[in-house]
């Protein structure tokens, strides 16, 4: 980058900064970095300026890097952080209208982490960027201390049950000890109020009142009181097999993955809200001449790149700003409420407008409170889905040639909209909580998969399952429905089966 | 100013994204018994590289989806149900005819890997066949290039640093006790002046001299020696190639062409004197082979011929042995060479009596080793007349290596190792057992 472009650089983002404000976005001051495209990529690998090692971030490294090494087309974007202050990376040889992009859409990002209740609740994890940077460090000598074999191991059972934590992101699990509390105090009020309730005979009050009692009894004994699903914590807690640097390395893994929860929530929301609000400072940057028309030129071939559909993959670049502007075109005429909703009449439907011009107070209120999952609730309509051109495909092996394809399996928006909210459930992730932790009386790890009509793929049980047991030192085991039947897959430290 | 300049540079990524490729290889080396008997090696026309499917490498999670339906996916565009939207050439098999994604956590991809590559995770296997310290004619293995000692000159990339700070820091006491002695002052005013001069000897002594250093403050700080860099003290890693001498070899490459030997059994013949031809073509940089092809008949013929003609006829497998032992007499002193003979055949012999006596006989003229295998892919756990007939006169001892069935003669002294090959994963092993470096040694 020369002198001149950082001068210009610098000049624009001041200009962002204050077109920012008129526009109503939050603001604060951002760090921007100017660094090397390398820079760029082992951060987009590492997710957070500075990690601990690990293979796969440099399997990630080396793949980002081969993209834009050798195909051109991986620009390193933009990557930003959502800290207390916000550090966001520049790379000094990209064009400078792409720079300028990258600026305002931090700066839509920015925005996106002050207000989304989300990425607030993130923030309140911003110490994990320092706790990363030490761990780096303690990991180190780890590795020189127990061996990078078991060092290793360890990472790895970790991340692969990295991001098996408690349902809801804005609330930590109660420990073990105060929840066994709350259980029998209720369980307690029920004897108490089986004793006052004059409409049993004392046949069945004696017989409730075992059932309670007996409840109580177990639950002195059982661990965990009542499902977890913040399994690495309670592994870290419960098990007598994990030495210090390995329960040390568990919880550093599971803390980032806490904190990124929130990200992970509303990716897509963050990146069409950022993607939305470039393109309107970008054309304004441009209207005021801090953009030349053949800058603008080279900004518009890269944001449509961006910005581009994909056969195969949800683009958020692309569908975040659709339903961000869809979101506010039905607020602005009024297309919304009983009496749009219960209109049958499709040419009606069509030229529908109340005038009501709420758009902008409803997206800047989606981002505030709206996961990805609650917008896709939302405006995911048949007409959504039908003009973004969404389709299920699914993967099979042509059978004349032998080739791998993937074939157009479904365009109805009803089961495309299932489909949506479950991708957009919990980031994908299967839900699985411990249900006991000492069952038969022999620590063996019972965990159960809630069915919400989604079954596991079998494929990866087994290696997952290894993973928890080296953790946890005793048999695991897993109950599941696979095909409308109970399995239960067990590994107990040298045979995998399944019942 | 909110628009920083990176000043940090961090080489972790490709730390990590080696940690990644090791891994892949312990992979691949799992994986080498399917690899190298792959036949589109063998049948590849010299290329350099391999095109081999091995596992991208992730960390297995619970994951939602049906391995048995397919996975399936959302996707943007236009089209209707039915249509194709994205195709792989002829991926939808894993290797070994397996379909991809049966083994926990694990995607393939198609890799390429250098010949030299596989060869060399072999060796990490195998170590050297024996070559016996014959006195007269060396050769030299190259074993690439070490570094040994230092000198005055040399590439950037070679400096040694700690030499050259070592270099540097005398020169620092040098010079400041030529300061000391040609000004007179204390060593703290010369160490004051020394630093403020960044060790340029001229200016410190002008600033001694011209007497603007507070000596009162000088006195007070205490020296610290500092490195002086000067042309003259860099020190570089001097670069030496590292030879070891071997005695020499010939290898006398023998494969029945013969009508009994099926297409499969020609394969693996075939596949395991490509490895064992290319093992030494790699180690050493000159080894005599020599090739020979027969039925009822042998002849020499060139390394193309041997491994892409095939023959018919009947079998008489002496016919090689007396060739070979023909040129060896001629060419080959076995004061001076290390002969080996590796031969592969069904053993489907029309006179089992006079191979063995040929055999006998080149074993007698002191060859290293007479290897050979027995290719039989007929699934049962017989092994040939001949082999019978090795084995009476002989005198092998049968044993199991690597699950293989070899025969090697330990008390009659014959340098003769047999190894029955049933299919292709016993190729691996079959070349182990061909390349142990000590098996008559000790």
């Amino acid at each position: 980058m020369t002198q001149d472009e950082l001068r210009r650089l610098i000049r624009i983002e001041e200009r962002v900064h204050e077109l920012a404000d008129e526009y109503g976005l939050m603001t604060t001051k951002i760090d921007f970095e100017v660094c090397p495209a390398r820079r760029i990529l082992e951060a987009m690998s590492y997710h957070f300026p500075t990690n601990f090692s690990h293979w796969t971030f440099g399997r990630d490294f080396e793949k980002n890097r081969t993209f834009y090494e050798h195909t051109g087309t991986g620009i390193p974007y933009e990557q930003v952080w959502n800290f207390e202050r916000p550090r966001a990376l520049l790379v000094d040889t990209n064009p400078l209208p792409l720079n300028a992009m990258i600026i305002a859409h931090v700066y839509g990002h920015v925005d996106f982490f002050l207000a989304s209740s989300f990425l607030k609740r993130g923030r309140s994890f911003s110490n994990v960027a320092e706790e990363a940077r030490y761990a780096a460090e303690r990991f180190r000598k780890y590795e020189a201390q127990y061996g990078q074999t078991a060092v290793e191991q360890t990472m790895d059972a970790a991340l692969s049950i990295q991001w098996h934590q408690p349902l809801d992101v804005f609330l930590e699990e109660p420990d073990e000890e105060d929840a066994r509390q709350a259980l029998i105090a209720r369980e307690k009020m029920k004897l108490a109020s089986l004793e006052k309730n004059i409409r049993l005979n004392n046949k069945e009050r004696a017989q409730e009142t075992e059932c309670v009692i007996r409840r109580l009894k177990r639950l002195e004994d059982i661990t965990p009181p009542e499902p977890v699903y913040d399994i690495l914590k309670y592994i870290n807690r419960q098990s007598t097999r994990l030495k210090p640097f390995q329960q040390d390395i568990v919880s550093v893994l599971r803390n980032q993955a806490r904190a990124l929860a929130p990200n992970m929530l509303t990716k897509m929301l963050n990146e069409g809200w950022a993607t939305y609000w470039h393109l309107r400072i970008i054309r304004k940057l441009t209207e005021e001449g801090l953009i030349t028309s053949s800058e603008h030129g080279v900004w518009t071939t890269f944001h449509a790149k961006v910005t581009q559909r994909n056969k195969l993959h949800l683009n958020v670049y692309h569908l975040g700003p659709a339903i961000f502007e869809y979101a506010e075109h039905c607020w602005d005429t009024g297309r919304f409420g009983r009496e749009y909703e219960d209109c049958t009449d499709p040419i009606e439907r069509a030229h529908w407008d109340t005038g009501a011009n709420k758009g902008k107070e409803k997206i800047f209120s989606m981002r505030e409170s709206y996961s990805d999952r609650m917008a896709i609730e939302e405006f995911a309509t048949d007409e959504f889905i039908r003009g973004n051109e969404l389709y299920i495909y699914r993967e099979g092996e042509d059978q004349r040639t032998g080739d791998r394809i993937a074939v157009i399996m479904e365009k109805n928006p009803g089961i495309i909209r299932r489909y949506l909210l479950m991708y957009f459930s919990y980031y994908g992730i299967p839900s699985i909580a411990v249900v006991d932790g000492n069952y038969q009386d022999k620590r063996i790890m019972l965990l159960k998969h809630d069915d919400h009509g989604m079954q596991l793929d079998e494929t990866y049980i087994e290696g997952t399952l290894r993973h928890i047991h080296y953790l946890w030192g005793y048999p695991v085991y897993l109950d599941s429905i696979i095909d409308d039947k109970t399995h239960r897959y067990s590994f107990d430290g040298k045979r995998y089966s399944v019942d | 100013m909110p628009i920083i300049i990176s000043e940090r540079t961090a080489k972790r990524g490709e730390k990590d994204a080696k940690r990644h490729r090791d891994k892949q290889r312990e992979l691949i080396k799992k994986q080498l018994p399917r690899i190298i008997s792959e036949e589109s090696i063998i049948t590849r026309k010299h290329g350099k590289t391999v095109k081999v499917p091995i596992k991208l490498l992730d960390i297995p999670k619970f994951k939602h989806g049906s391995a048995k339906k397919g996975g399936a996916g959302i996707g943007q565009g236009e089209g209707s149900p039915g249509d194709i939207i994205g195709r792989q050439r002829g991926k939808g098999k894993g290797p070994g005819g397996k379909k991809a994604g049966n083994e926990p956590g694990v995607d393939y991809i198609e890799t390429e890997i250098d010949m030299e590559e596989i060869l060399e995770m072999m060796f990490e296997d195998l170590g050297l066949p024996r070559l016996d310290e014959k006195t007269v004619k060396m050769l030299v293995v190259e074993l690439g290039l070490r570094l040994h000692g230092t000198t005055r000159s040399g590439p950037e990339a070679l400096l040694n640093a700690g030499k050259t700070a070592q270099e540097g820091m005398q020169r620092f006491w040098h010079l400041l006790r030529e300061l000391e002695r040609q000004t007179g002052k204390s060593e703290r005013v010369c160490y004051v002046a020394l630093k403020q001069a960044k060790g340029i000897f001229g200016d410190a002594r002008t600033l001694v001299n011209s007497g603007t250093i507070d000596e009162a403050e000088a006195e007070k700080i205490a020296v610290k020696a500092f490195v002086i860099m000067h042309p003259d003290d860099m020190r570089y890693h001097k670069q030496e190639e590292k030879i070891t001498e071997q005695s020499q070899a010939v290898v006398f490459a023998m494969r029945d062409v013969s009508y009994s030997m099926n297409d499969e059994k020609k394969y693996l013949s075939r596949s395991l004197l490509y490895w064992l031809v290319n093992f030494l073509q790699h180690i050493y940089k000159e080894v005599v082979i020599l090739f020979l092809a027969h039925h009822t008949t042998a002849r020499f013929v060139t390394e193309e011929e041997f491994f892409y003609t095939g023959e018919s006829g009947g079998t008489l497998c002496y016919s090689p042995y007396e060739l070979a032992g023909g040129r060896i007499d001629a060419e080959f002193s076995p004061s001076q060479w290390n002969i080996y003979t590796w031969h592969f055949t069904d053993g489907d012999d029309f006179d089992p009596a006079r191979t063995v006596r040929e055999v006998k006989k080149i074993c007698e003229k002191g060859i290293s080793m007479a290897g050979y295998g027995e290719v039989r892919t007929e699934g049962d756990n017989t092994v040939s007349e001949l082999m019978n007939a090795f084995s009476k006169e002989l005198g092998l001892v049968k044993q199991i290596e690597d699950n293989l069935h070899t025969f090697e003669s330990r008390d009659a002294g014959y340098p003769f190792l047999g190894i029955i090959i049933r299919q292709r994963k016993d190729i691996l092993p079959a070349l182990k057992a061909f390349l142990k470096q000590e098996r008559w040694t000790s």
